[in-house]
């Protein structure tokens, strides 16, 4: 409750900084104060200390998962803005408009990963996407932003629109809108819920692009500005999972035979789509779109697989992808050409980013000792002991070995070929060490996941 | 057959006719047209359910605001049969198929399901404004203050969106 009410807090703050303080930098200063505040109150309220208690009627409820989820997400925000929320400045005018919308999005996030009700599922997902709408429009001059801005917006509000006929249908069938009040069996199964479950099932793979819906993901991935990519795919993709995790858990645990299969169908097309799709990308940037919808793939495991151990593998996944992924857009913010061709000859130009570059990329890739090696583990485990589906834990497998082949070639590019253009890159070394840290917290993560995990239990 | 079920059964006719009609003209303006009749009929079988508020705010909302601001968008936009888009026809037979296999899967869960609380007709009076509010601002007012939230950042996006720069 206390991050939620921060976070609400932050964006007005940040949207009126923007009219009293003229200065950039101090309104970049205040956003990332605000950012280490909301991480400390959240972690006051996992240690017991909630400075208000509001009595929400059950509607939320934040346990330990949703808390320590929360935290990874805050943590990582906070690394975006002090990486990239300088680069914001060449998006366009309104600065401080972009961060209220960003606490905003944070805002949503916290109402999605504690959900006990229907209705706060609505609204924290559409406190989700309407910001997210109107930044990847925000770069206004450029037609490809406005583009994918607009296809986001209407396939975006017809997912809505599906979710919301699901709810509907389900409160026809329950009367309820309380997840516990859904998951109760009582007498035979309605169609109506089985038909609304679909319909929020269908809705919520949208907003997490999941395979056959994935369509406007590379679009508007690589319309908007690639600031406002590296928020997109990381933070909110992970922040939408914990709702569809929480939901398919505490909303429709008993009717687990009938999602199962569908879910498990859903996670092998978006394996597939994913990772086969982003072989044959050009730039950076699109392989990368594409990278997150095979991320997605892997994430998807936890819903199918359902167990302790599943929700384990998701606050490490969330980790492991949301901290490779950022550290990577960092570095290509800064690149003046997006394709594969644009990092030839980087490390010889810059030894020190090609190098964490070289670490995030393995982990995306899931090389063992880094992070995203024991995320996959994690979910691979889960997926083989929860399953009567051998299949897929082994198409998960394959397809994993096919990542490996579009990462190396960004680390190929950067180590075996020689550039034709000098570097024009400047940064500061602020940002070189934080990257650096970003780095070794994916290399200690990956050696001790369980500094993390214990978090889940004291 | 008493007279509320007359009613009723007009109006069900009337919106599913113009909610057909919506979809059938080939003019859009017609359809915005069809399209608030229908949420006129709609509100009438509000208002025979004894849900005077939700009728109101169906009329002024979706009728009044949002219809209106639809017909000045098509006018604006002048589309008539030449701008109309081309669509493939595998597209459409895939259009049909999928849209048709949506309708008959809801029409066979609202067929067989059982409805936990049925209509009430006249007498109910749930949607009465006293009950209604009682309920937001006692049961439903912490979902009601977040909404807030919403609404601010549609604000400032819409701001960040339309202001020149």
């Amino acid at each position: 409750m206390n991050a939620l009410l921060l976070s609400a807090l932050m964006g007005v703050v940040m949207m009126f900084s923007g009219i009293v303080l003229k200065s950039k930098a101090a309104i970049r200063n205040i956003a990332i104060a605000g950012m280490l505040a909301l991480l400390l109150v959240n972690i006051l309220e996992m240690n017991g200390t909630v400075f208000l208690v509001i009595d929400s009627k059950g509607m939320i409820g934040f346990d330990r998962f949703a808390l320590l989820f929360n935290s990874i997400i805050f943590f990582s925000t906070f690394l975006y803005l002090t990486l990239s929320a300088r680069d914001m400045e060449k998006v366009g005018v309104n600065y401080a408009e972009y961060l209220a919308l960003i606490f905003f999005i944070l805002c949503g996030i916290a109402l999605v990963s504690s959900f006990r009700s229907l209705i706060i599922l609505f609204l924290g997902i559409e406190i989700i996407s309407i910001p997210l709408y109107i930044l990847t429009g925000s770069d206004k001059l450029n037609l490809k932003s406005n583009e994918a801005s607009l296809k986001y917006f209407l396939l975006g509000s017809f997912s809505t629109g599906l979710m919301l006929m699901g709810i509907a249908l389900i409160y026809g069938a329950k009367g309820t809108f309380y997840t516990s009040g859904i998951n109760m069996v009582n007498g035979a199964i309605s169609p109506l819920l089985i038909a609304g479950m679909l319909l929020l099932m269908f809705s919520m793979a949208f907003k997490v692009s999941v395979a056959p819906f994935h369509f406007w993901t590379p679009d508007v991935y690589d319309g908007a500005p690639t600031v406002f990519t590296s928020f997109m795919a990381t933070i909110v993709k992970a922040g939408v999972f914990i709702a569809f995790i929480r939901l398919f858990d505490e909303g429709f645990a008993s009717q687990q035979p009938k999602w199962k299969l569908i879910i498990a169908i859903l996670t092998a097309a978006t394996l597939l789509i994913g990772n086969i799709t982003a072989v044959f990308q050009q730039s950076v940037k699109r392989m990368l779109a594409y990278s997150s919808i095979a991320q997605a793939g892997f994430m998807l495991l936890s819903v199918y697989a359902m167990s302790p151990d599943s929700k384990e593998g998701l606050i490490l996944y969330a980790a492991a992808y949301c901290m490779a992924t950022i550290g990577i857009f960092a570095v290509l913010i800064k690149m003046s050409d997006y394709t594969f061709d644009g990092f030839n000859g980087f490390a010889k130009q810059q030894p020190l980013l090609a190098a964490v570059t070289t670490i995030f990329l393995l982990s995306l890739a899931g090389i063992p000792l880094t992070a995203g090696f024991m995320a996959k583990f994690y979910m691979i485990k889960a997926a083989m002991y929860n399953s009567g589906l051998l299949w897929l834990p082994i198409l998960a497998l394959v397809m994993a070995a096919v990542s490996v082949s579009y990462y190396f070639r960004v680390i190929q590019a950067m180590y075996f070929r020689e550039s034709s253009t000098p570097s024009t890159l400047t940064v500061t070394p602020a940002f070189r060490y934080t990257l650096v840290a970003l780095a070794a917290l994916v290399v200690l993560l990956g050696i001790f996941p369980n500094l993390l995990l214990a978090w889940l239990y004291f | 057959m008493n007279i509320t079920q007359i009613l009723v059964g007009s109006l069900s006719v009337i919106t599913l006719f113009s909610a057909l009609m919506v979809i059938i003209s080939r003019n859009p303006v017609h359809s915005v047209l069809w399209l608030i009749v229908t949420f006129f009929s709609i509100s009438g079988h509000y208002i025979v359910l004894n849900a005077q508020f939700l009728a109101i705010v169906n009329i002024i909302v979706y009728a009044g605001a949002i219809m209106v601001l639809f017909l000045f968008v098509i006018m604006l936009m002048n589309l008539n049969r030449e701008t109309e888009p081309q669509k493939n026809k595998w597209l459409k037979l895939a259009g049909v198929l999928s849209g048709g296999s949506l309708l008959l899967v809801i029409v066979a869960a609202l067929h067989t399901g059982d409805i936990k609380a049925m209509a009430q007709v006249k007498e109910g009076d749930i949607g009465l404004i006293g009950t209604l509010g009682k309920e937001l601002f006692s049961t439903y007012v912490v979902p009601f203050e977040i909404s807030s939230i919403l609404f601010l950042s549609a604000m400032v996006g819409a701001v960040v969106i339309g202001k020149k720069e």
